[in-house]
């Protein structure tokens, strides 16, 4: 069965990896919207096929259900395809440029990964109820953060609520 | 009490409970008529379009109707079609031989009616004519006008009621006059005789 | 004998998997087909439910509006007070012409039905339909039930937009933007009842359900003061989730002609008419397995009747109920919907979550009890006043008139 756990793995990974491309690719806004969707789902069953399943939920719950319609939304009411096409000091590169500069991100992405100590510590076995686990670590170990990340959020909710009343006024 | 937040809605799924529990328990709720099995009683006065009326049991020997053509004239959008019958030797006889009414023309009217002086042209009830073509099943001839008396009554009472009187004081004021004749003629037959 | 009509289905199953073990079949093949059959009885129950449902709909509103519902559809010659009424609808939705509008988005019209109709199966997976009944264990089975649940708004947008027409567009965003308002008073009244529990797991919320108080009193969540509350408040977000009558907004006939259902015609329509209503089954059988205690029954000496058939029961009850609720209230409008959502449903809900904490950590005791009423009826009772305060009707005085 080892065989078949990779594949639910490394097929969802492809996809995300297509569907991410095919974003970054296509033409029309909405249909690459809705591959950056395809893209979130396929990470969430990447997580839950790595055995993090309260992530991979999350990650379903929060991207697909909110983020990616917040994206929709932002498309749909400022209808980007009326904008003009900007140049920017890159332009002259063309996409080749542009795989270029992914590629030399991805190999310094990769050294980080690899040599931080993260990556050397030996994998905890996994906590029978992970998501009581992940509830009292974040209330007792990280609860500092926790409460910090809550007043980012509240204060980015009033400053949007703040900007959008005074463009009515 | 009433003003509680909520009491509005909680009221009103009261009346809506009480609605469905009464509509099986209380007979006069649900006022539908099941179509095909119960027809709508329709008032005395109601109308469709026009039937011949006969007499007895025969409809051709029975039939009221003396094809006198004055229903053909009058009909404003001259849906009536009627052709006397003639007899072996070419002499008008006193019924149609054809009568054609085309109720996609009828306008219901009742004028074809009001001036048949024979008591033989009335209005029918009946509204259940479709017809899966739009021209000829709605040319109703001869056969499909005529419908007899017992009929008439039962659709119409009153004007049935009121013809019949008409049509028996007619045949009693002709058999008193015949008889009247009757009374008179014999007396110069027996002083010939003698 | 009540043990066996109990175990009936697992036990059937158990038979039939070991009849074909015996026969040598490897054991990931009984595993796939064991799968297959648990979703293949899910799947017809559920689709059956919605059959009845669709017709049983139609007579209690009927009956509440004072006229006879369909009665007329029978099998061959018996009217069987119209029951086959959804055969007469769907053989009407497979052959009626599927059209497509010539300026579409055809990849993105065509995959909106099929991709609400997957959240909507999908999330039948993590319910229990009686003891030990659930197709999937997952110890964070709620979850797993919203998360997939949230795929349903993807497809609602993705209708709207490939209609190409404006007016399926402003339905399927503001169909959207009641979703996500509805969403948030939906999850924490479902945390309201795992909290208490102690688990994301459905099972384990139905067996924290458990016993009997006094010997005879179900010891159900919905009976305790803030239990009451975040059933309601699941219940009217589960209303609005599934775009049901007061909150059909989206797709009511006189709402933007359909919304964002406007440009779909025959069976695409069916796909999604069929995808609201096995949504709208999945969330009452949430509704019953975190307040109404799932398969359990009432009281102690009605644990004759079988587990799945109690559960059954009271799905069709929570039903019914939505039923009901329809034929009574009117339409809400936009602002009036969004405006409920955030200032009445939000708070309530958290007022509930409150409570319920109030409640655990006050000891369980007659204290607790008269506590968790306070938290959860004194803002019940001000946001209540505020809100029929707004729009109370004043006499009315006329200018120039006078």
């Amino acid at each position: 069965m080892k065989f078949l756990g990779d594949w639910f793995v490394v097929l969802p990974a492809a996809v995300l990896l297509l569907a991410a491309g095919a974003s970054v690719v296509m033409r029309n806004l909405i249909h690459a919207a809705l591959c950056l969707t395809l893209s979130f789902i396929a990470l969430g069953i990447v997580f839950i096929a790595l055995g993090a399943e309260f992530v991979g939920l999350v990650q379903l719950l929060v991207y697909v259900g909110a983020v990616a319609m917040v994206i929709v939304f932002a498309i749909l009411l400022t209808r980007p395809d009326r904008l003009e096409k900007s140049r920017t000091p890159f332009s002259g590169f063309g996409p080749a440029g542009g795989a270029a500069a992914g590629l030399v991100a991805l190999v310094v992405l990769l050294g980080f990964i690899f040599s931080s100590p993260l990556a050397k510590k030996p994998l905890p076995a996994p906590a029978s109820a992970p998501a009581a686990a992940i509830g009292e670590a974040l209330m007792a170990d990280h609860v500092v953060a926790l409460i910090a990340i809550g007043v980012l959020l509240t204060a980015a909710l009033i400053g949007a609520a703040v900007i959008a009343m005074e463009d009515k006024a | 009490m009433s003003n509680f937040p909520g009491s509005g809605i909680v009221k009103g799924l009261a009346v809506t409970a009480r609605n469905f529990v009464g509509s099986y328990f209380e007979k006069d709720r649900l006022t539908t008529e099941q179509y095909p099995e119960e027809r709508p009683v329709l008032p005395e006065n109601s109308r469709s379009f026009p039937f011949l009326v006969y007499d007895g049991d025969d409809p051709e020997s029975g039939m009221r109707c003396v094809s006198c053509k004055i229903c053909e004239k009058e009909c404003p959008p001259q849906c009536i079609f009627i052709i006397q019958d003639r007899d072996a030797g070419g002499k008008a006889l006193k019924r149609p031989k054809v009568f054609d009414i085309d109720i996609s023309v009828c306008m219901s009217c009742q004028i074809c009616v009001e001036v048949c002086p024979f008591e033989s042209i009335r209005m029918d009830q009946d509204y259940e004519l479709s017809a899966f073509d739009r021209f000829a099943p709605l040319l109703l001839d001869k056969s499909r006008l005529l419908k007899p008396n017992s009929y008439y009554r039962r659709i119409h009472p009153t004007e049935a009621a009121e013809t019949d009187a008409r049509v028996e004081s007619e045949r009693k004021k002709k058999a008193a006059t015949a008889a009247a004749k009757e009374a008179a003629k014999p007396a110069p037959a027996t002083e010939g005789a003698s | 004998m009540i043990g066996m009509i109990e175990r009936a289905p697992v036990e059937l199953l158990g038979w039939f998997l070991g009849l074909l073990g015996s026969f040598g079949v490897p054991s990931w093949i009984l595993a796939v087909v064991s799968a297959v059959i648990i979703i293949g009885t899910i799947i017809g129950v559920f689709l059956g439910l919605f059959a009845l449902t669709s017709v049983m709909e139609r007579k209690i509103l009927a009956r509440v509006q004072n006229r006879y519902g369909p009665n007329r559809v029978g099998f061959f010659r018996w009217r069987l007070c119209g029951l086959f009424q959804p055969v007469a609808d769907g053989i009407k939705m497979i052959t009626k012409e599927d059209i497509v509008p010539r300026t579409a988005d055809k990849v993105v019209h065509f995959l909106a039905p099929v991709v609400m109709m997957i959240p909507a199966l999908m999330v039948l997976a993590v319910i229990p339909y009686g003891r030990d009944m659930v197709p999937a264990d997952l110890d964070a089975g709620i979850l797993y039930f919203f998360a997939v649940g949230a795929g349903t708004e993807v497809a609602v947008f993705m209708a709207g937009w490939g209609s190409n027409n404006k007016y399926s567009v402003l339905g399927a965003m503001r169909a959207i933007a009641q979703m996500i308002s509805y969403e948030i008073p939906l999850v924490i009244a479902a945390i309201v009842a795992a909290m208490i529990a102690g688990s994301l797991s459905p099972s384990a919320i139905v067996a924290a359900q458990g016993g009997f108080a006094f010997g005879f009193v179900p010891q159900w969540f919905v009976l305790t003061p803030w239990g009451f509350t975040a059933c309601l408040v699941f219940y009217i977000a589960a209303l609005a989730e599934s775009n049901r009558s007061p909150f059909d907004l989206p797709e009511g006939e006189s709402e933007l002609v359909a919304g964002h259902l406007t440009e779909y015609s025959g069976f695409k329509y069916a796909t999604f008419f069929m995808a609201e209503y096995v949504g709208m089954f999945a969330v009452c059988g949430m509704l019953v397995t975190l307040f109404l205690g799932g398969w359990q029954a009432p009281l102690p000496f009605l644990a004759v009747i079988p587990s799945w058939g109690w559960f059954l029961g009271k799905i069709c009850f929570v039903a019914v109920t939505m039923v009901w609720v329809r034929a009574t209230l009117p339409r809400l409008r936009i602002d009036h919907l969004l405006a409920f959502g955030w200032k009445f449903l939000l708070p309530m809900s958290f007022a509930a979550f409150f409570s319920a904490a109030c409640w655990h950590y006050a000891g369980r005791g007659p204290a607790a009890w008269i506590l968790s009423l306070a938290i959860v009826g004194i803002p019940y009772l001000i946001l209540g006043k505020s809100f029929s305060n707004r729009f109370a009707v004043s006499r009315r005085t006329y200018q120039f008139s006078e």
